[in-house]
């Protein structure tokens, strides 16, 4: 049988429970706007019946504390595209400086400035002008003139494409100490989740080893591996282990060749790196890939076009009756040894404007023969299979077709991002309302059981004073 | 259903990507160019390069042309000047070969016929720029001399047989000199040196060999005949680089246009953009500042 007492037990219960869910209502108001929080919902669990004289009696309520509402699946989906959309959107800086290098021609006079395109045209017509009088200085100074233009231009581009991969190597490096710090507070909370829920949910230990896990993704490709006891293995995504039980294995970071390249133990995972995303895959794409392709594109023209002019030049007769040999060329273009580098070290080295070879060998100076092949160079395959003007209109397209490919590639890896994100919120995040809704129904079960015990509280004392009101009140 | 709790944050997302698109379209509309980056049109930006390379091509051929025009005019025009020379030593030897002239008459009309023999060396040694136009390739060498005390003097070539062409863009090669070996000093009785300088000889003395006279003479009357087919050649030319020029002009034109159509910004069209994301920018502020007045949830209502 049921007593007051009993009655009072169960009640007082009831009101702890109140309490403590008000408490996680409160908690989580508090953290509405936290990041990596996760909005925790009370557990309430009905109390074991007390059976007497066969018949069941109910005993109340527990509070067994709070769960934190998450979904493992949507979280790991959302840091993998974070991995993609961090990836694309740094190599997607690293391009748009890039191409700021190539900006479009408009066509205006005051634009033309520092245009390779127009660069090539020019200097390619001032040899067409000399065709007219190949005998006048100041046409001959024109050559020279729009060869240092041309010269000075691509050597320019290669400085800053060359300033460009080292910066974004610099930002890679950068990388690794934040990576090493993430991973290393990963091990430890996984070592503590293990300890103290192996089974259940860590809460607040949980949502900081989410929050690490999200902005490791932001830096570099990993791979999650739920382990026993709420464990979570990190490698990254070619498998080496970077975070397990207490225990994280730190990235570390080298000179290979004159650029960063990163290992786990002894292990190079450079390119691995590179194709598992993140910022560090993005700026590791944009300096092994897109800037090394820009400027061996660079490269390709300095390195044909000095040495087609340059061997045409050789081929003619100068103002002074001279013809260029090989112990003593009439170069008009410092001579590359090889395609590497030639961009960054193009430089006109003729001073004299004579030394144009306007003639053909042995013929007098009035003649232009040698000006016409020079100029015709302009339409001959001498870089890569195509005329100068076509490679480098290829060029820059294949360059503006990469960053708008990236770009593009970015766009909609943001927007999967921001739909998994409001997934995500909609699940974890907290929700006013709700919190709202929850209090004013704990408010009225609170005051009800309060009632209640008031109640109680007057039977009580009703039974205690066997009728008589006035000895306990 | 739950809902993302922070969707105003997603707003502001949306607002800022409004007003980016806005600064995009106002530099558009402000620099007047449509394409500022090799990203936002790779296609048309690798077709500008091209367009720009013929338009400069163009332009170039155009000054050129200019220059070599006038060049090959000098040379038209001293041509012409040559052919009256001759015209007039033909008729002063005709009249000296009739046989009614004195010793000293013919005397007077070697003279002439000499400084006409000077005349039209000087011509033939003339210069453009500094460059003797009839050298050939050598044109800092004065192309034609004569030596004295010999009967009949000779005139020799010190210039080559040279011949520069100018391309146009199009490939088109026009000639732009004649050696003047070929146009002063013909083979057998195509010379013009060689008939000036005989009959000079032939009147020299007074006493005319009449046969050897008007052979000398038809000799000067073929030799013009052949400078004035030179002058043909160099008409040719002329004809030649004016029609080209015209080409490359309307050429360009065309070029300019189509670049225009590739880079400029339309003007219209991204006046209505413009209009359309300001539109949009409005909107969306009027629905977060009305997001914002509402009550931020359910705990406003609670007493």
């Amino acid at each position: 049988m049921g007593t007051i007492n009993s009655a009072f037990s169960l009640i007082s219960g009831a009101l702890d429970a109140d309490q403590s869910a008000l408490s996680i209502v409160a908690n989580n108001v508090a953290n509405a706007n936290t990041p990596g929080y996760t909005t925790e919902i009370p557990n309430w669990q009905e109390n074991q019946p007390v059976t007497i004289s066969g018949v069941a009696y109910g005993d109340g309520v527990t509070q067994t504390g709070a769960t934190s509402l998450r979904d493992r699946v949507l979280e790991q989906r959302l840091d993998q595209q974070q991995q993609l959309a961090a990836s694309s959107g740094a190599r997607s800086t690293a391009l748009n400086s890039v191409q700021a290098l190539f900006t479009p021609d408009s066509g205006a006079a005051s634009a033309t400035a520092g245009d390779i395109g127009s660069d090539i045209t020019g200097f390619f017509n001032s040899f067409s002008s000399l065709e007219a009088d190949p005998a006048n200085i100041s046409l001959r100074d024109e050559v020279l003139s729009s060869a240092t233009t041309l010269a000075g231009d691509i050597s320019n581009a290669a400085a800053s494409l060359n300033a460009q991969r080292s910066a974004v190597d610099q930002e890679a490096s950068g990388v690794t100490s934040q990576v090493n710090s993430l991973s290393g507070e990963i091990a430890q909370l996984n070592q503590q989740i293990e300890s103290t829920s192996p089974t259940g949910n860590a809460g607040v230990l949980e949502d900081q080893r989410q929050q690490d896990l999200s902005q490791l993704s932001q830096l570099i490709g990993i791979n999650q591996v739920q382990t026993e006891n709420n464990g979570l293995s990190v490698t990254t995504t070619s498998g080496q282990l970077l975070a397990g039980n207490g225990v994280s294995f730190p990235l570390t970071s080298g000179t290979v060749g004159g650029v960063t390249h990163f290992f786990v133990g002894t292990a190079d995972v450079t390119t691995q790196l590179a194709s598992g995303g993140g910022q560090l895959g993005g700026l590791l794409i944009a300096r092994d890939q897109d800037i090394p392709s820009a400027l061996n594109a660079l490269n390709q023209m300095a390195y044909n076009i000095s040495t087609q002019v340059n061997a045409q030049n050789n081929a003619g007769t100068d103002l002074n009756g001279v013809t260029g040999t090989a112990a003593n060329p009439l170069n008009i273009f410092s001579s590359p040894a090889a395609v590497a580098g030639s961009a960054a070290a193009m430089s006109v080295v003729m001073t004299d404007p004579s030394q144009i070879a306007a003639a053909a060998a042995g013929q007098g100076t009035g003649d232009n023969s040698n000006t016409t092949a020079m100029a015709n160079l302009s339409n001959q395959a001498i870089v890569g299979g195509q005329t100068p003007t076509d490679f480098y209109s290829s060029f820059v397209s294949t360059l503006g077709a990469t960053v708008s490919g990236v770009q593009a590639d970015n766009t909609a890896q943001n927007a999967s991002v921001t739909q998994l994100q409001t997934q995500n919120n909609a699940l974890s995040g907290v929700n006013l309302n709700d919190e709202a809704a929850a209090m004013s129904t704990l408010q009225s079960s609170y005051q009800a059981a309060s009632q209640v015990f008031t109640m109680l509280n007057t039977i009580m004392a009703a039974a205690l004073n066997l009728g008589d009101q006035t000895t306990v009140a | 259903m739950r809902v993302d709790p922070s969707y105003v944050s997603n707003l502001v997302g949306s607002l800022d990507q409004a007003q980016a698109n806005e600064q995009q379209l106002t530099a558009e509309l402000s620099s007047g160019v449509s394409i500022t980056s090799l990203s936002q049109n790779p296609v048309s930006s690798g077709q500008n390069v091209l367009l720009l390379n013929q338009i400069q091509q163009d332009d170039s051929f155009t000054q050129s042309s200019n220059l070599v025009t006038g060049q090959l005019q000098v040379a038209d025009s001293t041509l012409g000047g040559v052919v009256t020379q001759l015209t007039q030593a033909i008729s002063l030897a005709t009249s000296a070969n009739n046989g009614t002239m004195n010793s000293s008459d013919v005397k007077s009309i070697g003279a002439q016929i000499s400084g006409i023999l000077d005349e039209v060396q000087s011509l033939a040694n003339t210069s453009y720029q500094g460059q003797y136009i009839f050298a050939g390739g050598q044109t800092s060498t004065t192309p034609f001399t004569t030596s004295t005390g010999g009967s009949p003097n000779v005139t020799t070539y010190n210039g080559d047989q040279d011949v520069n062409h100018i391309e146009t863009p199009n490939g088109q090669k026009i000639q732009l000199n004649v050696p003047g070996s070929q146009i002063f000093l013909g083979a057998g009785p195509n010379s013009v040196f060689a008939a000036l300088n005989s009959l000079v000889a032939d009147y020299s003395t007074g006493a005319v060999n009449t046969t050897q006279a008007v052979s000398d003479s038809q000799a000067l009357s073929t030799a013009l005949s052949y400078v004035s087919q030179h002058r043909v050649t160099i008409d040719n030319s002329i004809t030649q680089l004016t029609a080209a020029s015209e080409a490359v002009t309307s050429s360009q034109t065309q070029l300019t246009g189509a670049q225009s159509n590739l880079m400029q910004a339309d003007v219209a069209q991204v006046s209505t953009q413009l209009s359309l994301a300001e539109t949009q920018q409005t909107a969306l502020e009027d629905v977060i500042a009305q997001l914002d007045q509402a009550s931020n949830s359910l705990f406003s209502k609670l007493q």
